[in-house]
């Protein structure tokens, strides 16, 4: 069996903040030492390679390439540490063991995918070889929000599922399907994760009733937070900021993660 | 001059094309051919001796009897959710997912948003 652990991060939703939180979490297990590597699934609206500093001037082979059998998983792992650029909180990460496999952000890669499909085979040894090529510790998916093939791919393989959703009753109906969905396909560790909560409400009563309602664990609740949105994801917040009450909490999400070993 | 290896990849991308189980397929399997499909998508590929090894090593609640393996695995191949290259002992098994099909939209939209994007 391979040794790397899958987390796939999942909202039924969009806007809920699942890049950040991704990418976040990504860095903050690399700090701990851990071999991690990020993917984005989300091929048709790809954008967790901005938190990572990545633009399309920068951007080498993508998973596109990999789907095409124009390139290999090894040359479409981007090492995060080895290109931090100067921002104050992905410098950090010089030196750590973080990759991202981006999907693509030409315009005429995605409509291929669109037009043509997806090789699922080719996908998930995509998935399957970054654990064993780059001796990873933790591959985490950043998936499309709501339900789609290559989410229910990522769903099946995962270790660990996040489903993360707002404190809004949009939110919590769809988390339902996937929380469903999840258990139909054994998942063996699911956690929820609340973001967005307003500082006004009681953060453990929100985290009693979404428990009770969903029967699976909330690893965190993180605050709505001006100063995230004004940060516009230019760079990994709770590197940048880590003492704010944000970073505290997604911390905590990332301590839930690595106490699942 | 193609080599075993190529030969069998050949043959097992020939068999690929047959067929293939969609991730929602899995949701509806029965438990027991899950667990072989879910372990099969985590190791791609995997030797009949292998399997064996690795259901003999899960905790006993969990674990399939050798018929049962047997059984869940002729089912699987049958179905092309799984491709068997080889016989008996010394099968090799490899998962198959079905291909996601591309848009139904006419051609003409994309080959239009294809020369914009050209631009």
């Amino acid at each position: 069996m391979s040794k790397g652990k899958i987390v796939s991060i999942h909202s039924f939703r969009g806007g809920t903040g699942k890049s950040n939180t991704t990418a976040n979490l990504a860095a903050q297990v690399a700090l701990t030492g851990k071999r991690v590597g990020v993917v984005d699934t989300d091929i048709q609206s790809p954008g967790i390679h901005v938190l990572f500093g990545l633009d399309e001037t920068k951007m080498g082979k993508t998973l596109n390439d990999f789907l095409h059998d124009k390139a290999s998983i090894r040359e479409v792992g981007f090492q995060v540490g080895e290109n931090t650029g100067d921002a104050e909180g992905r410098a950090k990460l010089a030196g750590k063991n973080l990759w991202l496999f981006p999907s693509s952000i030409r315009g005429r890669e995605i409509s291929q995918i669109l037009k043509e499909g997806i090789d699922f085979n080719r996908l998930n040894e995509g998935l399957q070889s970054t654990i064993t090529e780059f001796d990873l510790d933790y591959l985490f998916i950043d998936t499309h929000p709501g339900l789609n093939e290559e989410t229910l791919l990522s769903i099946a393989t995962s270790d660990i599922l996040i489903i993360i959703l707002r404190p809004d009753n949009q939110d919590i109906q769809g988390t339902s399907v996937t929380v469903d969905i999840a258990r139909s396909l054994d998942v063996p560790n699911l956690l929820l994760m609340v973001n967005k909560a307003l500082p006004k409400y009681d953060f453990q009563t929100i985290k009693n009733d979404i428990e009770s309602k969903f029967n699976a664990p909330v690893a965190g609740i993180l605050p709505l937070s001006f100063d995230l949105a004004d940060n516009a994801s230019q760079d990994l917040f709770s590197l940048k900021y880590p003492d704010h009450a944000w970073s505290t909490a997604l911390r905590g999400v990332a301590s839930a993660i690595l106490a699942l070993e | 001059m193609p080599g075993v290896f190529d030969r069998l990849n050949k043959e097992i991308e020939n068999k690929q094309k047959e067929g293939g189980i969609t991730p929602l397929d899995l949701v509806e399997l029965s438990p027991t051919l899950r667990k072989i499909m879910k372990l099969m998508l985590r190791e791609l590929q995997m030797t009949y001796p292998r399997l064996r090894e690795v259901m003999d090593a899960m905790p006993e609640a969990e674990r399939l009897t050798p018929n049962s393996l047997d059984e869940a695995l002729a089912s699987l191949t049958e179905q092309f959710w799984l491709i068997r290259i080889g016989e008996k002992e010394k099968a090799i098994y490899k998962v198959n997912l079905k291909r996601k099909s591309g848009s139904t939209l006419a051609n003409g939209i994309w080959s239009s948003l294809d020369q914009k994007l050209k631009k």
